[in-house]
C-alpha cells in the first residue's frame, strides 16, 4: 500500500468504525430531496450545488453503503459507486471545512429530521483522521495542545490580561477561589479582540452578587478538537477545565462568549468522560438573563433606546442548539424596547454568520465567508437595521469583517458590554 | 333443407312486405347496428339463403340452451326458430340416436363451409378425452371434424369460451374452451353462466343472416354485448362513487339499495350487458336483486379468489396472513441480527486497523 | 391462470412476504447496529421533543405554514413534496378498494371517502411527483443528489398511481383486467422495490425524526 492509500484507507476505517444506528438511520433515511441546500447560507449566497449540506456527507455515506449494505457492495461491484480515494478526500475537505460552518441550519430543515449537521461532524473528524484537516486549523491545534490558546497565546499573556482588568475594575479579580459557584471561562478571542468582556463580565458578577471564580489553569473555553473533530484532543482540552471545576467544587461553569466551547462543555464533555458529570455549563446569555428575571441585575429601562434600529443575531451553538432564545431578548426588550427589532429570520430559523466551526481561522475561506455573510447583512438591511448585537465573539468578528468589506455603516455590539453598560450598580 | 330466403319464407307464411321490413328494422337494433345499417339488413334477409345452424353440446349442463329457449325477443326467437335452421340440437332436436347423427352429418357435408357451428360446454382434453363422449366419439374428435367443415364458430356460455366451471382448479378432466383447440375457424365467444338469452339468438342471428362475424374484443366478444362492464351500466354506481356500500346482506345499505361492491361485486371487471338487456323480460339482474355479480362472462370467473370477497383483496394477501407473516417477519429478524453481528466485526477490524495505523504514525 | 390472477394471487402473496422480512430485516439492522448512550444533563423533555417535532412534521404538508419562509426553490419542492405524499397517503388508506386490500391483509377495515376525492387525490400526488421529478431534472442540486436509484424509485412509485388513474377512468380502451392487471404488477413490484430502496424511508423516518425530537427536545431547543 502506498502512503496515499493507507490515508485513505485510515479515513474509510475511521468512518467504519463510526457508523453506528444512529448514522446508519439517518443516511437510509436521506431522500436526497436537495431541500436541505436551501438551508446553507453558503449554497444560497453562491448557488454552488456542491455546497448541499448532505453532499458535504457524501463521503461517509459511500463508506457505510459500500461496507455494511449488500446492494451497496453490488453498487461498488458495478462501478456505479466508486471507493473513496485520496482526490476525494482532498474535494471533501474543502466543502467540509471551508463551505460549512456547522451550523444545524439545515438538520431544522431536513423533512426527515436528519442531523445533516451532526453527519458533518463525522465526516471531519473522518478528514482529520486522514491528514485532511486545513493546515491552518492543524497549527492551532498544536498552539492549543502546547500552549493553552490556538492563536498561540501563553499562561503569560493570560495573566497580564487579567492583571489589566483588575486596573480596569480597580479590584481584584477573584483567582481560583475553592467553593466558588461559578467559574468562569473565557476565551483566545475576548483576550485578543473584546478585552473589556473580562471587566464587564466581572462588574456583571459582582453587581449581581454572584460568588465567582477564575482561573489560569482552566482559561480558555475553546477546543480545538470540537472543530477538527479529534475526539481525543477534545477531551484533552476539556479536561483543563473539568478539572479545575472539580478541584474548586464550582456548582457551574460559565462559558463566555463563545459558541462551541459553551456547547462542548455542556454536551459534548459528559459523553467524553463517560459520565455525567457534577456541574452545569451555563452561557453567559442565559446567566444574564436569570439574574435579569431574579431580580439580581438592575437594568435601566430604554438605556439604548436611539433613532437607531438595533437587532439580534442568533449564534448557532449559543442559540439554535443551546435554546438560550428567550434570555438575549427579554434583556433587549428591556433596555431598547423600542430600538429593537427581530430580523425575518429568527431564532432557530436564524442564519449563520458565516464564519463559524472554524472557516473563520481558514483564510483561503475569507471570500466565501464573506459571500455568505451577504445574507446576514440583507438581513438587517430588510428590517432597517444599522446596529446589531450578539453574543459569540466569533460571529461579532465575522460581522466585523463583514461590515468592513462591504462597507456598512453600523455598530457591532457584544450583549454583554450593553448589559454592562446599562445595568445600575 | 331449403334454399330460400328469409324473406322468401316469410312470404310463403303469409307475412306482408310491411311485416319483413319491421322485422328488418327489429333485428337491425338487435344486432346492434346503426340504423343506417338497416338496408344492408334488409338485403342480407332479401337475397342471402339461410344458413343451417349446428348446434353441439359437450361438458355443460345444457343451461346455455335453457335460457336460449326464454328469449324474450318474440320476433328473433321466432326467426331463429321458423326462419333459421336449427339441423341439429341435442337438447331441443325431436329427433334422436343414430337418426339426429346422420342428419348432422349429411347438413355438414351438404353446407360444407357455409353452416354455423355453435358449441356449448368445455371439451376435455385429458386421457384423450374420454371424459366426454357421444355415439362412442369423443367430443375432442366430434369437435375437430364439426369445426374443419363450418363456416363459422359461436362458442356459447363461459365453458365453452373460456372453459368455464369443468375448467375451474384443479380442472380434472383437462377441460378447455374451444379457441384451445381450433385455430383456423373464426370463433365468437358469448361467455356467460349462462349468457342472456338475447345475446345468444342476437349473435347467431348476427352471424346467420348477415354472414358476417360482428365486431369483436380482446377476448373474442360481440363488442356490442360485452363493451363495458356490469359496474359502468349499474344503476347502483352512484353509491360506489358516493362511497355508500352494503356491509351485509341485511344491514340498511341492502336494504336501500347501496353498493355490493365491499360483499364481492365483480361488477368492474366483468363485461356484459347484464345491467341494460337485463334477464326475464328485461325485470332484473343479479346486482339488481340485491347479489353482488359473480363476473361470470370472465375467463376463470370460478377461481378469482371467492364470489363474495371483494375484487380488490388480493387472495394472495389473505393467504400471507397470519403464520406466513409470522415466519417472514422472524426470517427478516434473523437476517438482521446475523447481519448485524457481522457489521459488528466489520466495525471491530476497522478500529483495529484504525488504531494500529495511529500507533504506527505516532 | 391468467396474468391477473397471477398478480393478484401467488405475486402478491410473495411480494408481501418479502416486504415484510425486508422490512423487518431494515429496521432490525439498523436498530442493531449500536446506540451511544448521551450522559449530558437534559435541557429540556426529549419526549416533549418528540411530539412537537411530529406535530411540526405535519407542517410540511401543503396549505399550511411551512416551517422555514424566505428561500430560494423551497416552497415549490415542500408543496410538490407534501402534495405528493398527501395525495398518496389518502389514495392508499381511504380508498374502498384499497381499504378491502387492507382488510385482507389486517383483518380490519375503516370509513373510506366518495370516489371523487379520491380520484383528486390521486391527481394531486401524481402532479407532485411529477413537479419533484422536474425539478430533480431542472435544478442543479436535485441533479447532482439524483442517482439511478432515485430515477427507479420515482418509476417505481410513479406506475402504481398512473396504472390506478388509468384503472378508475377505463382510459386508452385497454380491457379492464389487463390494466387491472397491470397495476397490481406494479403493486407488487412496489412491495418487493421497497425494502431495498430509499422508498423504505416511511420506516426510518420515524426513527429518524424520533431520534431528532428526543435530541433536541434534550437540548431544550425547539425541535
Amino acid at each position: 500500500m502506498s502512503a496515499t492509500e493507507i490515508i485513505d484507507q485510515q479515513a474509510l476505517n475511521f468512518f467504519v468504525k463510526n457508523v453506528g444506528a444512529e448514522v446508519a438511520s439517518q443516511l437510509e433515511a436521506c431522500t436526497r430531496c436537495g431541500l436541505c441546500a436551501d438551508a446553507c447560507h453558503f449554497y444560497i449566497s453562491t448557488g454552488n450545488p456542491e455546497y448541499t449540506p448532505i453532499w458535504k456527507v457524501e463521503l461517509l455515506r459511500r463508506a457505510y453503503e459500500q461496507n455494511y449494505t449488500i446492494l451497496g457492495k453490488l453498487k461498488t461491484a458495478i462501478g456505479l459507486d466508486k471507493r473513496i480515494d485520496t482526490e476525494d478526500i482532498a474535494h471533501w475537505a474543502v466543502l467540509d471545512f471551508q463551505a460549512c460552518t456547522v451550523c444545524k441550519r439545515c438538520s431544522f430543515v431536513c423533512p426527515m429530521g436528519i442531523d445533516i449537521a451532526g453527519l458533518i461532524g463525522k465526516v471531519r473528524a473522518g478528514l482529520t483522521a486522514a491528514h485532511a484537516t486545513p493546515p491552518k486549523l492543524m497549527a492551532m491545534t498544536k498552539n492549543q495542545l502546547e500552549k493553552g490558546s490556538p492563536d498561540g497565546s501563553d499562561e503569560a499573556k493570560w495573566a497580564a490580561w487579567f492583571k489589566w482588568g483588575e486596573e480596569q475594575l480597580g479590584k481584584s479579580l477573584p483567582m481560583d477561589v475553592k467553593g466558588a459557584d461559578s467559574l468562569v471561562v473565557f476565551t483566545m478571542l475576548e483576550l485578543n479582540s473584546f478585552r473589556n468582556n473580562l471587566v464587564h463580565i466581572a462588574r456583571i458578577m459582582n453587581a449581581a452578587g454572584e460568588k465567582w471564580t477564575l482561573s489560569l489553569r482552566a482559561r480558555d473555553a475553546f477546543n480545538m478538537g470540537t472543530v477538527i473533530g479529534d475526539g481525543a484532543v477534545q477531551k484533552k482540552l476539556a479536561e483543563r477545565i473539568v478539572k479545575v471545576a472539580h478541584e474548586l467544587g464550582v456548582k457551574r461553569i460559565i462559558v463566555t462568549e463563545c459558541g462551541h466551547g459553551y456547547v462542548t462543555l455542556r454536551q459534548a464533555a459528559h459523553n467524553l468522560f463517560g459520565e455525567t458529570l457534577p456541574f452545569d455549563v451555563v452561557h453567559i446569555t442565559e446567566l444574564m438573563g436569570d439574574f435579569v428575571r431574579q431580580g439580581r441585575l438592575k437594568l435601566r429601562k430604554g438605556y439604548f433606546d436611539n433613532e437607531h434600529r438595533i437587532t439580534y443575531h442568533d449564534a448557532c451553538k449559543i442559540q439554535r442548539i443551546g435554546g438560550n432564545f428567550d434570555s438575549p431578548r427579554e434583556i433587549l426588550n428591556l433596555i431598547a424596547p423600542s430600538s429593537f427589532v427581530e430580523m425575518n429570520l429568527n431564532r432557530e430559523q436564524s442564519f449563520c454568520c458565516g464564519g463559524g466551526g472554524g472557516v473563520r481561522a481558514i483564510p483561503e475561506a475569507y471570500d466565501l465567508r464573506m459571500e455568505a455573510f451577504s445574507l446576514k447583512a440583507a438581513q438587517m438591511r430588510e428590517v432597517d437595521a444599522t446596529d446589531v448585537v450578539m453574543s459569540c465573539s466569533n460571529c461579532r468578528l465575522q460581522f466585523k469583517e463583514g461590515f468592513e468589506h462591504f462597507r456598512i455603516q453600523g455598530e457591532v455590539k457584544g450583549l454583554v458590554e450593553m448589559v454592562a453598560e446599562a445595568m445600575i450598580e | 333443407m331449403t334454399e330460400k330466403t328469409i324473406y322468401e319464407s316469410m312470404v310463403e307464411r303469409g307475412l306482408s312486405r310491411r311485416d319483413f321490413l319491421k322485422l328488418a328494422t327489429l333485428m337491425t337494433a338487435a344486432l346492434g347496428l346503426e340504423y343506417s345499417q338497416l338496408p344492408k339488413v334488409v338485403h342480407a334477409m332479401e337475397n342471402k339463403p339461410r344458413l343451417p345452424v349446428i348446434w353441439l353440446e359437450f361438458q355443460d349442463c345444457a343451461g346455455c340452451s335453457e335460457a336460449l329457449t326464454r328469449s324474450h325477443d318474440p320476433y328473433l326467437t321466432k326467426l331463429l326458430f321458423n326462419d333459421i335452421s336449427v339441423d341439429y340440437h341435442e337438447t331441443l332436436f325431436a329427433a334422436a340416436g343414430k337418426q339426429a347423427e346422420e342428419n348432422k352429418e349429411r347438413v355438414m357435408d351438404e353446407y360444407e363451409g357455409q353452416f354455423v357451428l355453435v358449441v356449448e360446454g368445455s371439451i376435455p382434453t385429458r386421457d384423450n378425452g374420454v371424459y366426454c363422449t357421444i355415439g362412442g366419439r369423443s367430443a375432442i374428435d366430434l369437435l375437430e371434424e364439426a369445426a374443419s367443415k363450418a363456416m363459422a364458430i359461436i362458442s356459447v356460455g363461459t365453458c365453452a369460451s373460456f372453459g368455464g366451471l369443468p375448467h375451474a382448479n384443479p380442472n380434472p378432466t383437462g377441460a378447455v374452451g374451444v379457441h384451445e383447440l381450433v385455430k383456423d375457424k373464426p370463433i365468437i365467444h358469448v361467455p356467460g353462466c349462462p349468457p342472456i338469452p338475447e345475446v345468444i339468438t342476437n349473435t347467431i342471428a348476427h352471424v346467420v343472416l348477415l354472414g358476417e362475424i360482428p365486431e369483436l374484443d380482446a377476448l373474442g366478444r360481440p363488442k356490442a354485448f360485452y363493451g363495458q362492464t356490469v359496474h359502468d351500466r349499474c344503476p347502483r354506481r352512484p353509491f360506489y362513487e358516493r362511497g355508500q356500500f352494503a356491509e351485509s346482506y341485511d344491514d340498511k345499505g341492502a336494504k336501500a339499495g347501496w353498493c355490493l361492491y365491499k360483499l364481492g361485486c365483480k361488477g368492474p371487471t366483468t363485461y356484459s350487458a347484464c345491467a341494460t338487456i337485463k334477464w326475464n323480460e328485461g325485470v332484473s339482474f343479479p346486482v339488481q336483486s340485491n347479489h353482488p355479480c359473480l363476473g361470470c362472462t370472465e375467463p376463470d370467473f370460478w377461481d378469482g379468489g371467492g364470489f363474495y370477497k371483494s375484487l380488490a383483496a388480493p387472495p394472495g394477501a389473505e393467504a400471507a396472513r397470519g403464520a406466513q407473516a409470522g415466519f417472514a417477519s422472524l426470517g427478516g429478524a434473523a437476517l438482521a441480527v446475523g447481519s448485524a453481528l457481522y457489521a459488528r466485526k466489520i466495525k471491530q477490524k476497522a478500529a483495529e486497523e484504525f488504531k494500529a495505523q495511529k500507533k504506527k504514525e505516532a | 391462470m391468467d396474468w391477473l390472477e397471477f398478480f393478484r394471487g401467488p405475486m402478491f402473496q410473495i411480494a408481501l412476504l418479502v416486504f415484510i422480512l425486508g422490512m423487518v430485516y431494515r429496521f432490525l439492522r439498523i436498530v442493531l447496529m449500536g446506540w451511544k448512550k448521551d450522559y449530558s444533563p437534559p435541557r429540556g423533555s426529549a419526549a416533549a421533543g418528540v411530539v412537537k417535532t411530529y406535530v411540526k412534521g405535519l407542517g410540511f404538508l401543503p396549505f399550511l405554514p411551512p416551517k422555514f419562509p424566505g428561500t430560494r426553490h423551497r416552497p415549490l419542492t415542500y408543496i410538490a413534496g407534501g402534495m405528493f405524499h398527501l395525495g398518496l397517503f389518502v389514495v392508499i388508506f381511504l380508498s374502498t378498494p384499497h381499504m378491502e386490500a387492507w382488510r385482507s391483509v389486517l383483518g380490519f377495515g375503516w370509513p373510506t371517502l366518495p370516489t371523487p376525492f379520491i380520484d383528486g387525490f390521486a391527481a394531486m400526488s401524481m402532479i407532485g411527483m411529477i413537479i419533484l421529478l422536474s425539478n430533480r431534472i431542472v435544478s442543479p442540486v436535485g441533479r447532482m443528489l439524483t442517482g439511478l436509484g432515485e430515477w427507479l424509485n420515482w418509476i417505481v412509485v410513479f406506475l402504481p398511481l398512473l396504472s390506478g388513474w388509468v384503472l378508475y377512468h377505463h382510459l386508452f380502451g385497454m380491457p379492464y383486467q389487463t390494466i387491472f392487471a397491470i397495476h397490481m404488477f406494479t403493486v407488487d413490484w412496489l412491495l418487493i422495490w421497497i425494502p431495498f430502496s430509499r422508498i423504505s424511508h416511511f420506516m426510518t423516518y420515524f426513527i429518524t425524526r424520533t431520534m431528532h425530537g428526543a435530541k433536541f427536545g434534550r437540548l431544550g431547543v425547539e425541535p
